[in-house]
């Protein structure tokens, strides 16, 4: 029997891989999914309502005892992140697009906001999205399920805003607030990032695998760890060889195009491990661009007490973590730093109480303290936008192998002047926003985190300085594509998983399209 | 109707949303089937608390001075303390894991040389003392993830299934 050459194989399966399998599939594209971790069932798996007291150490562990995945950053399971995220959805505006004509600094992105417009819609229309329209620039409208009502909490931060002349707006989340076709809506238990148990939340593997395999044209292929990308003298791209999560055995899959969707910094260090005599630091390496232009979200982040709420009777209101959300408004205002930021905020579980802690003194005051404060706790994390330095980048670590003797992939950080102006000024803004609204400021985050892995194969229009073009399509192998967060010029200060899927299913279009043309 | 990539202006009001949203439901690309429908669903109620250890790593004297301290930081009030809660096996569990915080917490134990009282405590809060943050610390992540600190003292209502989420009811909100 001959072998099996597919017509495109998707390495990762989160929330790029899965929309851009599902589309091809439904195409009529002949698919292969080729994930690093298990088969996961967010059904029965993940431990999504269990409290920290039923563990001796009190940390509850992801997957139930006996279920494997999410053991590694090369082995999470079929769905990706996607079965654990929050499942913020925002649109990039055209002002996110085109960050460098709009202030002068990073990069534009080789498309616009037009371009991206029908993609984002498509996307919502398939696995609903909730949120409110409210017609800001900055921040477009889409087609939304209702939103849900904020807590009293938010709208205690949503007057403080006010009197700045700063928004807060509902959530955006590509969660169902009503029932669709066997998805119910979401009940608000507060365990979004512990699995959704009954798929209200989006996850690529129910919400767009599962129907594509009934097209019976999609392959999943779980507990296959990639270590490369082959390449044949004629510099097209025959597939991927990869280790079996268990076994460490060697297989092949092979297909006449390839793309890379495994998550930002795991698709560069797969590019990275793939060099060549022709691509001695990394494939499609030829602007020697890989892993730099690296540029994650980083955040800040402030904690205190609604003194509106410091002793009143706690209630249940884990809703689905954040219900609202503080748009970027310094884009427009005079500032000494490009781009902007948001602030997610009010996403902490009530069950998390770790800041109890630091309440001060001890014995029967203290626990009092902490019992009145417990209904007013709140977490405030802006969201600001990092420029690509040379200090900040992804390499190999030959140094350092994970559990398959793969090279570990290293994260250097160097925050510049201009990503640690930001920082303080989103900072003092979260102060000001807070105090405004009557909150006693508990602590506040000295050094900045990141978050949302983005860049290092950035796209762009000019194969010297980029690594894919406008559709993902890498500039030195034509069959290759890279398709996650990896690929964004600039990062917006806004959650980028919508941006990652309308990309994945415009990339998916494009595929289709010059596949029915010959042109693959 | 709405056809795909209809565009949806900013001025929508709320009634053209709701048609959008059932234009949704018509156009949704992947019908499931019923073997697959979810939201046959219940919370359970809460667990029981995982037993923790006989404490096996401490000595019994300073396992005592630990169950003092415990009981000093977090009392029995209205609602059951520390001990109730089972903290000093708490702490043995943890440190029994962690090598440095046993150090921290043995070394200031010694440095007590005896049962402690809470004069004893505040001169050491006072002070800064790293034993007195880490025994704080221990205890209030023992006591505040138990079943006792986080349900019967704090009264956590969440992890619950909701029809839908309660609107904020305070009239100045």
């Amino acid at each position: 029997m001959a072998e099996k050459i597919y017509d495109v194989v998707i390495v990762g399966s989160g929330a790029a891989g899965g929309t851009l399998a599902a589309h091809l599939a439904r195409s009529g594209a002949d698919v292969c999914v080729v994930e690093g971790g298990p088969k996961v069932n967010t059904r029965t798996d993940f431990n999504t309502h269990s409290l920290p007291h039923e563990f001796p150490n009190r940390h509850i562990p992801t997957m139930k005892p006996g279920k494997p995945g999410f053991d590694s950053e090369r082995s999470r399971g079929l769905g990706g992140k996607t079965m654990l995220w929050n499942a913020v959805a925002w649109r990039f505006s055209q002002r996110d697009f085109k960050g460098r004509s709009h202030d002068g600094a990073g990069e534009d992105w080789p498309l616009a906001y037009a371009d991206m417009a029908p993609w984002y819609e498509k996307i919502e229309r398939e696995v609903g999205v909730c949120g409110n329209l409210d017609g800001l620039e900055d921040l477009p409208d889409g087609v939304f399920l209702p939103p849900v009502p904020m807590k009293c909490s938010d709208l205690i931060v949503k007057r403080g805003a006010a009197k700045l002349g700063v928004k807060v707006i509902h959530v955006r989340k590509s969660t169902l607030t009503q029932a669709r076709g066997p998805r119910p809506g979401c009940h608000f238990c507060g365990n979004c990032m512990a699995g959704c148990d009954v798929v209200a939340k989006y996850n690529s593997y129910d919400v767009h695998m599962v129907p594509a395999l009934r097209t019976g044209k999609l392959t999943l292929q779980p507990d296959s760890v990639v270590r490369e990308v082959m390449v044949d003298a004629n510099n097209r791209a025959t597939g991927v060889r990869y280790l079996n999560r268990v076994t460490k055995a060697e297989g092949e899959v092979k297909g006449k195009t390839v793309i890379i969707a495994a998550a930002c910094v795991q698709s560069i260090a797969l590019l990275m491990m793939s060099k060549s005599a022709r691509y001695p630091t990394g494939l499609a390496n030829s602007s020697g661009h890989l892993g730099k232009d690296f540029i994650p979200h980083f955040t800040g982040g402030v904690q205190c007490f609604l003194k509106d709420l410091i002793g009143k009777p706690a209630t249940n209101d884990e809703g689905f973590l954040d219900h609202a959300y503080v748009p970027s408004f310094m884009h427009n205002r005079k500032r000494d730093y490009a781009r902007s930021f948001g602030v997610q905020f009010n996403y902490q579980n009530r069950r998390a109480t770790g800041w109890a802690r630091d309440v001060a003194g001890f014995g029967a005051s203290y626990k009092e303290a902490v019992k009145a404060r417990f209904p007013a706790f709140l977490t405030f994390a802006p969201y600001g936008e990092m420029l690509p330095h040379a200090g900040t980048y992804v390499e190999l670590d030959y140094e350092k192998k994970d559990a398959f003797g793969l090279p570990m992939a290293k994260r250097v950080l160097g925050w510049s002047d201009h990503d640690m102006t930001l920082f303080r000024e989103m900072t003092r803004w979260s102060k000001e926003i807070l105090e405004a609204s009557g909150a006693e400021i508990f602590a506040v985050g000295e050094k900045p985190q990141t978050n949302h892995e983005l860049g290092g194969a950035r796209m762009g229009s000019d194969p010297k300085r980029s690594v894919v073009n406008a559709y993902c399509q890498t500039h030195d192998v034509p069959n290759l594509f890279v398709v996650d967060g990896s690929v964004f010029p600039s990062a917006s200060e806004k959650n980028p998983t919508h941006t990652i899927m309308a990309l994945a299913a415009r990339t998916a279009d494009h595929i289709a399209q010059r596949a029915k043309r010959g042109e693959l | 109707m709405l056809t795909e990539n209809t565009p949806i202006e900013a001025t929508q009001d709320r009634r053209e949303n709701l048609k959008i949203i059932g234009a949704i439901s018509a156009t949704c690309a992947f019908p499931f089937s019923a073997g697959e429908l979810y939201g046959q669903h219940e919370h359970p109620a809460a667990a029981a608390q995982a037993a923790l250890p006989k404490p096996s790593f401490f000595t019994p004297a300073e396992v005592a001075q630990i169950t003092r301290i415990a009981d000093l930081i977090i009392p029995a009030t209205d609602t059951p303390g520390a001990l109730a809660a089972g903290v000093p096996a708490y702490i043995d569990y943890v440190c029994q894991r962690n090598e440095a915080l046993a150090k921290t917490v043995r070394e200031g134990l010694a440095a007590l040389r005896g049962p402690a009282d809470a004069a004893t405590l505040e001169q050491l809060q006072a002070a800064k003392s790293p034993f007195f943050k880490a025994i704080k610390n221990l205890t209030a992540d023992g006591y505040y993830t138990s079943k006792i600190g986080l349900l019967d003292d704090l009264g956590y209502k969440g992890n619950q299934v909701l029809a839908e989420f309660p609107s904020c009811t305070i009239p100045e909100h």
